[in-house]
């Protein structure tokens, strides 16, 4: 039952890390072939910011490998050589040349610098690629002459189109290792590159781009040109770098808003990159693009969205129409699954809860959540979170307890939102595992704040559980609500001496035990004090409607546990001292004891023309309430049978089931029951939003 | 009470002949202009072949304009295309005036045999079927409604249920019986159309939403007019998933009629109450009226000034509503039998003249009303006439009673379980020796 969603996929790594991985060994491998052939070749040139990294990549592999310095050129050298004795010239370069090499000559002065020659040279360029032995800041710097040497010729726009990939290209390439960030000069060259490339891409609306664009098919000379690359895969690879720039810098540091400014840059980016698309790319292609937007969208909040519910917003609008064309279009499911969730999340980020709740109670997600990857799942426990936030603000306490028990229960949050990785106790996590989740982990700017959240869970399972208690006092039967609640409140209760509370669980405790009196001022003061709202309600927007909402429950939530408590003491009680004691307005107090009267929680009628509870004397006697318990365990004991009984129907081997097995039969058949009744009951409510209800 | 008016919201998913109805309703009940009710009218008729009927409309809406040509052309252009369909129907119409072939119809079930044996006898062919749906299909857009309904049968009986017209065919014969209003078959084809659509025939959950969506809308008619209709609204609306997912997603107003379904039907509304309240509450920002706030005050609120200010309300919204205008006198009744069955569950002393506030009635009526009540033994209670109070007699549970009731299966239930047990063992002692030998 324990067993968590994230906690099932920890040993899994995601598909795409486990291409990434093969990637990493195939280059290693390339390193070792080329080890032999390529001692002459020259290497290094790594900045300082790699080189502790190449360097042990190098040890690892290679620990004797000589490591060379070479400065490059960057202003064009003509050599007289021919072109095809370029390349070889290249390489004789004399290994330990210690200090400034000429850097290799594009053309020889006299050849003409037509198509063919800046074809062949950028494929001599790139065929080094990927060798031990290549100088990987060279090889952007050589491409880059090579652009301009094209441009300068003016060799049309689709050539340098091309070399422009190449270039981006090799900016990806610099940094071998899958786990680390690049750079940031490196990262600001990338987004310069990108960007550059969309300018090129939208002047040039009549350059065929296309994956499936074969080498040989390619057309750079003449119009139609036709050219090989994706757009999309490389904006897509630079935005999951740009992630990981943001996973790697300290989120407290300067450094990371640095790096979160250029966010407004990646937006603009996939903005100019849709309305490029969108008018030619495939549905599937769109649907990427989309939902990179929508990612980047919807963790976002809105102000005005929010004061202005009628107002129709641009952000809303454009989430609303991208999703559709996703939930309408898309073949993969994954991508409709994450634009689902992140469009709940938005909604619900705003406060509009019914949308939000009947968006997720149609998806049915949380029936297959636990068959997605990890990331997906990821996102759907912060979307849960989200949504239960959201209830909580709208006053549906019992639907943000449903939301958030789940994460809550556990005490592991932290890694459930993947905001950060928790110490374990029982198994020490291996280096990859560690790696691959930390890979998982979200960006600063995107945390929840988990104080927040469970702030809100505990003060929703206070306002459920409290009164719950209170009205089950006697009764043998009654279940945890909140288990997670039930613990704080023991481990406050082992204390051997309770001072005033200083943390924001501790003030959830005394306001619990103010309650348990009916107490509500008390318990309001506690939920309610400079700093709770420091630590937790001013984190909400217009956090004062919050507070009047908590307030206001608070009010409710004593008064019924006070008539629990208290009611055997009292013969009549009169409404408006009621109103009075919790200052309520009458009609309220008078709507919360029908309701108890009702559902027969509360033993007593209305007398109207006095305006008076009078309770009803059926407080069982010891003997009568006894008897009561028996006859309910009796009757759950014939229940049990019966269910045993179904099943061992065709059940074979049922005569050699001793006793021991019949025994955990029956546990396991009360624990089914009451699993099932649970499941059962919120499902009825449509509120069911657990989907590990039945994983135990 | 313009504002609870749900024509517009309900035209979208009724067919063009069937709104006619609600707008002649309308029309008499003088909510809106008249000019625009003609206008909407005669809009509606323009797509139909009820020519005459149309020029009725436009002399009405225009007398001083003459009848416009277009329209004269149309009937032309109806008369004669009904012409040609009549002659081409003609031989068709023959074979099933024979008395022996309406015989054979009503004798045989299956309508792969009736066409064998129409295909030998008559030399009927498979494409006059096709020739009879168009006919059909004429004569109801002519506002012919039996004659359509008549050889709609023909057709459904003749058709295999694969064919892309039987569906239409059923949807024409339901929507001709309705406007015919014999409200038996209607229940009938209802139920058909019903196992047609639940059978899942589009594959397309979106499609069968669709349908489902139309379906309910056109029950309403029948539901609302047949005398088992209240039942089976509830039947169907609420305790069939499918349908109630229909009504949740698409079309919240029609929680209206099911509201007034479940308040009007007294021997089922206990049970069904609290589903109702449920299905009310989740929907409840996006569809209310008085109807469903009323249900809501009594029930979840326990507003008793609300639910009573909301049944007066009530009362306007029904008397302007098609299909509940009929139900209003047992409406207020029942509405007021639960705000009083309520308020008794919770009280047990309760002045009259405060009831009778609450009921929308004078104090003596009130007295009588509650007099009545008791004297029909729905109602423990007794009047304390100095003070105007209603006592309630006491209803708590003694201990005794609630062990009694909580052990009264046990032991039929655990003889049972023995005798199960028993046979079982009776069986696995025989078969012991067969697997031990495995």
């Amino acid at each position: 039952f324990t067993k968590m969603k994230a906690a099932k996929e920890e040993s899994r790594p995601s598909k795409k890390v486990t291409y990434d991985d093969d990637d990493d060994d195939d280059d290693d491998i390339d390193w070792e072939m080329s080890s032999d052939s390529s001692s002459s070749e020259s290497d290094g040139g790594e900045g300082p910011g790699t080189t502790v990294y190449t360097a042990a990549m190098f040890l690892k592999k290679q620990p004797g490998e000589e490591k060379k310095e070479k400065k490059e050129k960057k202003e064009k050298r003509v050599k007289k050589k021919r072109e095809e004795d370029e390349g070889g010239e290249w390489e004789e370069v004399t290994k330990g040349a210690p200090m400034i090499k000429e850097a290799p000559k594009m053309f020889a002065k006299d050849t003409e610098v037509n198509h063919e020659a800046v074809i062949k040279k950028l494929n001599e360029i790139i065929s080094a690629r990927g060798k031990k032995g290549t100088d990987r800041n060279e090889q952007i710097a050589l491409l880059k002459e090579l652009q301009s040497i094209s441009n300068a010729n003016n060799l049309g726009p689709a050539i340098s189109m091309k070399i422009m990939f190449h270039i981006i290209s090799a900016i990806y390439d610099y940094n071998p290792n899958i786990a680390t960030c690049m750079r940031s000069e490196m990262w600001e060259k990338c987004l310069a590159g990108v960007s550059e490339l969309l300018d090129m891409v939208e002047a040039n609306p009549d350059i065929n781009i296309g994956e499936n664009i074969l080498e040989e098919s390619e057309n750079v000379t003449t119009p139609p040109y036709r050219v090989r690359g994706c757009v999309l895969t490389i904006v897509e690879r630079m935005d999951e770098e740009f992630t990981k720039m943001l996973q790697a810098c300290d989120a407290h540091s300067t450094e990371y808003v640095d790096r979160l400014k250029d966010e407004k840059e990646v937006c603009v980016i996939l903005d100019r990159l849709q309305t490029y698309l969108v008018p030619r790319g495939t549905t599937e292609e769109i649907c990427r693009v989309y939902l990179r937007r929508i990612e980047h969208m919807y963790y976002k909040f809105d102000p005005e969205a929010y004061d202005n519910p009628k107002l129709e917003n641009k952000s809303f609008k454009d989430m609303e129409e991208m999703c559709k064309f996703i939930y309408a279009k898309d073949l993969t499911d994954r991508l409709r699954t994450r634009s689902m969730l992140c469009q709940i999340y938005h909604q619900a980020l705003h406060d509009r809860w019914y949308q939000a709740r009947d968006l997720m109670l149609m998806s049915h997600l949380q029936d297959t959540i636990q068959h997605s990857d990890v990331p997906t799942q990821i996102l759907y426990n912060r979307t849960m979170v989200q949504l239960g936030l959201c209830a909580f603000r709208k006053g549906n306490i019992r639907d943000a307890h449903n939301a958030l028990v789940d994460i809550q229960s556990g005490g592991r949050a932290k890694e459930l939102l993947a905001q950060g990785l928790l110490l374990q106790r029982q198994h020490e996590r291996t280096p990859e595992q560690e790696k691959i989740e930390k890979r998982r982990l979200l960006p600063y700017h995107m945390h929840i704040n988990l104080e927040l959240l469970e702030c809100v869970y505990l003060v929703s399972a206070m306002l459920i559980e409290v009164p719950y208690m209170a009205a089950h006092e006697m009764d043998a039967r009654r279940r945890m609500i909140s288990k997670n609640f039930h613990h704080v409140m023991r481990m406050s209760e082992r204390q051997a001496l309770t001072g005033p509370p200083e943390s924001m669980r501790e003030h959830v405790v005394a306001a619990s035990k103010a309650m348990k009196t009916g107490n509500w001022k008390e318990c309001k003061n506690y939920i309610i004090n400079e700093k709770m709202n420091a630590k937790v309600w001013e984190l909400f927007y217009k956090s004062e409607t919050v507070q009047e909402m908590v307030t206001s429950k608070i009010q409710e939530e004593s008064l019924r546990t006070y008539l629990f408590t208290y009611s055997s003491v009292y013969d009549s009680l009169s409404l408006e001292t009621l109103a009075e004691m919790f200052e309520i307005d009458q009609g309220v107090v008078h709507s919360i004891i029908s309701k108890m009267i009702i559902n027969e929680e509360l033993m007593a009628s209305l007398d109207e023309p006095t305006h008076t509870v009078v309770m009803h004397r059926t407080e069982p006697t010891r003997l009568q309430s006894l008897a009561l318990q028996l006859s309910e365990k009796v009757s759950s004991l014939v229940d049990n049978n019966e269910r045993i009984m179904e099943l061992k129907q065709g059940n074979l081997f049922f005569q050699k089931s001793g006793g021991m097995q019949d025994r955990q039969d029956r546990f396991q058949g009360n624990y089914q029951q009451n699993r099932n009744q649970n499941w059962q009951d919120r499902r009825n409510q449509r509120q069911n939003y657990s989907q590990r209800e039945r994983a135990y | 009470m313009a504002e609870f008016d749900l024509t517009t919201r309900m035209g979208q998913y009724l067919d063009r002949h069937l709104v006619f109805p609600l707008l002649e309703f309308l029309s008499v009940k003088e909510l809106y202009d008249e000019k625009e009710m003609l206008k909407g009218k005669l809009d509606l008729l323009s797509n139909t072949n009820m020519v005459d009927f149309a020029m009725d409309v436009h002399k009405n809406l225009y007398p001083d304009q003459d009848v416009p040509n277009s329209l004269k052309g149309k009937r032309q252009d109806v008369v004669a295309q009904l012409k040609s369909l009549q002659a081409e129907t003609e031989l068709i119409t023959k074979i099933f005036e024979d008395p022996e072939v309406v015989r054979q119809m009503q004798s045989s079930r299956d309508g792969r045999q009736l066409y064998e044996f129409l295909n030998k006898e008559h030399g009927f062919e498979a494409s006059m079927v096709d020739t009879l749906y168009t006919y059909a299909k004429f004569q109801y857009e002519c506002g012919n409604y039996s004659g359509a309904a008549e050889y709609l049968y023909f057709v459904r009986v003749l058709l295999p249920s694969t064919d892309s017209h039987f569906l239409d065919a059923m949807w024409g014969k339901l929507a001709s019986e309705i406007l015919m209003q014999n409200w038996e078959t209607a229940l009938d084809d209802l139920q058909k159309l019903k196992d047609i659509i639940d059978s899942n025939p589009f594959g397309s959950a979106l499609q069968n939403l669709q349908q489902r969506t139309w379906l309910i809308h056109w029950s309403l008619f029948v539901f609302f007019n047949h005398p088992k209709g209240r039942d089976l609204i509830i039947d169907m609306f609420i305790y069939q998933p499918l349908y109630l997912n229909a009504i949740q997603t698409t079309c919240s107003h029609i929680l209206r009629y099911l509201t007034t379904a479940v308040i009007t039907n007294k021997s089922r509304r206990r049970t069904v109450m609290k589903d109702l309240v449920k299905v009310i509450q989740q929907e409840s920002y996006k569809y209310k009226d008085p109807i469903t706030e009323f249900v809501e005050c009594l029930y979840v609120n326990f507003d008793f000034d609300g639910a009573q200010q909301k049944l007066r309300e009530c009362e306007e919204v029904l008397v302007n509503d098609f299909f509940l205008v009929a139900c209003l006198d047992d409406f207020i009744e029942n509405a007021r039998l639960l705000i009083f069955e309520t308020f008794c569950r919770i009280h047990e002393c309760i002045s009259i003249n405060m009831l009778a506030e609450k009921l929308n009635m004078t104090e003596e009526d009130a007295e009588r009303w509650i007099v009545n009540l008791i004297r029909n033994a729905r109602l423990d209670a007794k009047i304390d006439s100095k003070l105007g109070h209603v006592v309630m007699g006491a209803q708590a549970v003694s201990p005794y009673q609630q062990v009694i009731e909580k052990t009264k299966g046990l032991a039929f239930r655990s003889q049972m379980l023995a005798m199960n047990i028993e046979k079982k063992l009776g069986i696995k002692t025989g078969d012991l020796p067969q697997w031990g030998q495995e």
